[in-house]
């Protein structure tokens, strides 16, 4: 496998009234000028959204974003895989580099227009329309109830989630692009969050947000900046956690780390840095442990003694992650990999990972169902 | 529940007949009871769970069956429950009395949910008709299978000896008070003794209908809205003798069927309607002094007040001769005249103009 990333932008994840196409065109054009290409360029285009048909009822999206490139008539198409879909379509680029190259992959969401009840209902459409929507089990409560598996299987508390919290909000701060970058979080915030789904309260939760990310993606590195995939891997479980036999862990994602890591010939201890998939702060820790960044259980020993942040051993989530940076769904894991980029370029700025060489993106759908994992690299590197 | 593969040994959380590995038909696995394994208070609310909160709990049972449940009350990790292989919840076998919109309305309801149903009307020719127009309705939602056992769940007949295994009755004719004590007088005979009788008046007086029962203390009022499948409200409202048993029973019934109870003492109109009322009477009102025209008023009223349709229109939805029926039993009951239908709505129903049923009221509609 032979994959670079040669250009990589994102919008400002968080609440705007611009429509889709106007949002799309800035992370478009963004990574094209990052790549020094033109449209002309490009040998396809793959969008990943999650809700556009309900909260918008704009489907058909790979069409809308066709009209950014007039006259093209670029090979295109949308993928879907709940908050996955942004990991899944950078996979998906991956593996079509043998027929189109270079290809674009746009990830986009708009969520604000829609509000409360019918958006908790809409993102609950990731979860079994029977067994899971039925029964009321949005996904403050689909992760309401790992953390209470893991909190007795293995002794994770709620300071641990404030803890996770506190770190991203901080991280966010120093992320010009992050949802809640001008906010400051402290301790008296957190005290105040009102519960969402028991145990997790309000700053449990990350944000709902508009916003884009795109990536140039060819199986040639262009010059110094190029950023190599080496690992790329989705796996996919049942859907919901009642057909499940793990509650503390996703074993698509464990799956799918082991499969990336495999082609990138790493191992879980070769990592400097991760953006992983923390829509709740529990499941920052079952990242970690489903990356093998920690054993079973031992996650929140690295968070407590401060190794997962910005200067630590294995920094998780500079960005902010989708807890403080933002979670526009269908662009998040697109957003996970410009962050990586950035970073082993060494351009992340005041967020700086120092000396990061290996990072991995983990982006979840639903509560596991579809799970993705990438290894990128410094070229030279490995 | 649980499908186990006899062959492979592989386990499905879906209701699907056979393995995809073996092709081989699955064994189903159910559990009556479970315990809590983990369960989280929601109190975010979601279109479909909009009362909050509620709790949602992941059940596990000893013999390896998992099921999410919800809870309308605190639940522990820990706490026995029973899961849905248990024996399956009671579901009374149900009589309606009365073929118009409202006792149609009850029908199809009843039968969605599960219920044994019978069906009774003055008219033979007219709950024929009713029964095809159910039936119809029903189709729209359920596939031939769902629609042709519902069919035998089905009964309906002229006489009320019919109703004599039903556990409940529901009264549904017209709105009026001679009209409602005839039929409770005629059917309470041919019913067990302990057969709760309902009414769905929209606000009579329940103690004026249960003076003409001999067993007044199985009477209550279950008042259903239009359409009965779809609107979530059920006025419950007790008489003097009703016993505490039925009362409540009323609400739980109500439950079971997906509603929500609100209780209503036996005063007139009861609530909805008695808010109701006033606003259609005050928009013919506006409509005769000229204020606005009728569709005018109507989109003001949608807009303004954010109600889904306007008054004129829910009259006549409802029908111009019961609104007249409400209002008149208002006013009368009340001994305030300002509650007596508006002249307009008297003439319109004086010149057969009853609104949607008969094609004309303060509206024309295609029939």
């Amino acid at each position: 496998m032979s994959a670079f990333v040669v250009g990589a932008a994102k919008t400002w994840f968080g609440p705007t009234s611009r429509p889709l196409a106007e949002l799309a065109q800035e992370a478009v054009l963004g990574a094209l000028q990052d790549a020094g290409m033109s449209p002309d360029d490009l040998g396809a285009f793959i969008v990943a959204n999650f809700l556009g048909g309900p909260n918008e009822g704009q489907l058909h999206l790979n069409s809308v974003v066709a009209g950014l490139f007039p006259g093209t008539r670029l090979p295109s198409w949308r993928v879907e895989a709940a908050c996955a879909s942004g990991g899944v379509a950078v996979h998906q680029a991956v593996l079509s580099l043998h027929a189109y190259d270079p290809i674009l992959v746009l990830g986009i969401e708009r969520m604000s227009d829609v509000v409360g009840a019918e958006l908790t209902r809409n993102i609950g459409m990731a979860g079994d329309a029977l067994l899971d929507q039925a029964v009321g089990l949005t996904f403050p409560a689909n992760y309401a109830l790992v953390a209470q598996c893991h909190m007795r299987e293995h002794g994770t508390t709620t300071r641990d989630l404030e803890l996770v919290s506190l770190k991203n909000h901080a991280n966010a701060n120093l992320n010009a692009k992050a949802h809640f970058h001008h906010k400051r979080v402290v301790q008296s915030d957190i005290d105040g969050g009102p519960t969402v789904a028991a145990p997790l309260r309000l700053f449990d939760c990350c944000p709902i947000s508009d916003g884009a990310a795109a990536v140039v993606i060819s199986a040639r590195p262009t010059g110094e900046r190029s950023v190599r995939i080496a690992g790329s891997a989705v796996a996919s479980d049942v859907i919901s956690l009642v057909q499940r036999e793990t509650r503390t862990g996703f074993p698509a994602a464990r799956e799918a780390a082991r499969r990336a890591y495999e082609q990138a010939r790493i191992v879980a201890s070769d990592i400097d840095m991760a953006e992983v998939h923390d829509c709740f702060t529990i499941a920052e820790i079952v990242a970690m442990e489903d990356l093998g960044l920690a054993k079973p259980g031992e996650a929140v020993e690295l968070l407590r003694s401060g190794e997962t942040a910005i200067g630590g051993r294995i920094p998780v989530n500079a960005s902010g992650g989708l807890k403080a940076g933002g979670h526009a769904i269908g662009a998040t894991g697109v957003g996970q990999v410009v962050e990586l980029v950035a970073q082993l370029r060494g351009e992340a700025g005041d967020r700086q990972v120092a000396e990061a060489s290996t990072g991995v993106a983990h982006n979840v759908g639903g509560i596991g169902g579809t799970c993705s994992v990438h290894v990128l690299t410094k070229d030279g590197d490995r | 529940m649980r499908r186990d593969c006899p062959s492979c040994s592989r386990t499905y959380a879906y209701d699907v007949p056979v393995c995809t590995f073996c092709a081989v038909g699955l064994e189903e696995r159910t559990s009556a009871a479970g315990t809590v394994a983990a369960v989280t208070m929601v109190t975010a609310p979601s279109i479909g769970h909009e009362d909050v909160p509620y709790w949602t709990a992941l059940v596990d049972s000893a013999d390896g069956v998992s099921e999410l449940l919800k809870f309308d009350r605190e639940v522990s990790v820990g706490d026995e429950v029973p899961m849905s292989g248990g024996k399956a919840a009671h579901l009374e076998p149900v009589g309606v009395i009365g073929t118009g919109v409202m006792g149609r309305g009850l029908v199809e309801l009843l039968l969605t949910r599960g219920h044994d149903v019978v069906w009774v009307g003055r008219d033979a020719d007219r709950l024929a008709k009713a029964r095809v127009r159910a039936m119809d309705r029903l189709a729209r939602v359920m596939d031939e299978q769902q629609l042709a056992e519902c069919d035998t769940r089905l009964h309906v007949s002229t006489g009320y000896e019919i109703l004599s295994d039903r556990e409940v009755v529901i009264e549904a004719v017209a709105e009026d008070l001679a009209t409602k004590i005839d039929v409770l007088r005629a059917a309470e005979p041919h019913l067990r003794p302990d057969a709760i009788l309902a009414t769905n008046t929209s606000g009579l007086p329940l103690d004026d209908l249960a003076c003409v029962l001999s067993r007044p203390e199985r009477f209550g009022g279950l008042h259903f809205f239009n359409p009965a499948n779809r609107m979530r409200l059920v006025e419950t409202s007790v008489a003097e003798a009703t016993s505490q048993e039925v009362s409540a029973f009323l609400d739980d019934f109500a439950l079971s069927l997906g509603k929500t109870p609100v209780r209503v003492a036996s005063k007139p109109a009861f609530v909805v309607n008695r808010c109701l009322m006033p606003l259609l009477n005050e928009a013919v009102r506006t409509l005769e002094e000229e204020v606005a025209p009728a569709e005018s008023i109507d989109e003001a009223v949608r807009l303004g007040l954010n109600h889904p349709m306007g008054p004129l229109a829910l009259a006549d939805l409802i029908g111009l001769d019961v609104v007249i029926e409400i209002m008149d039993n208002l006013a009368r009951r009340t001994g305030d005249v300002t509650y007596e239908p508006r002249p307009t709505i008297r003439r319109l129903a004086a010149e057969g103009k009853l609104g949607r049923k008969t094609g004309t009221g303060f509206y024309t509609y295609d029939r």
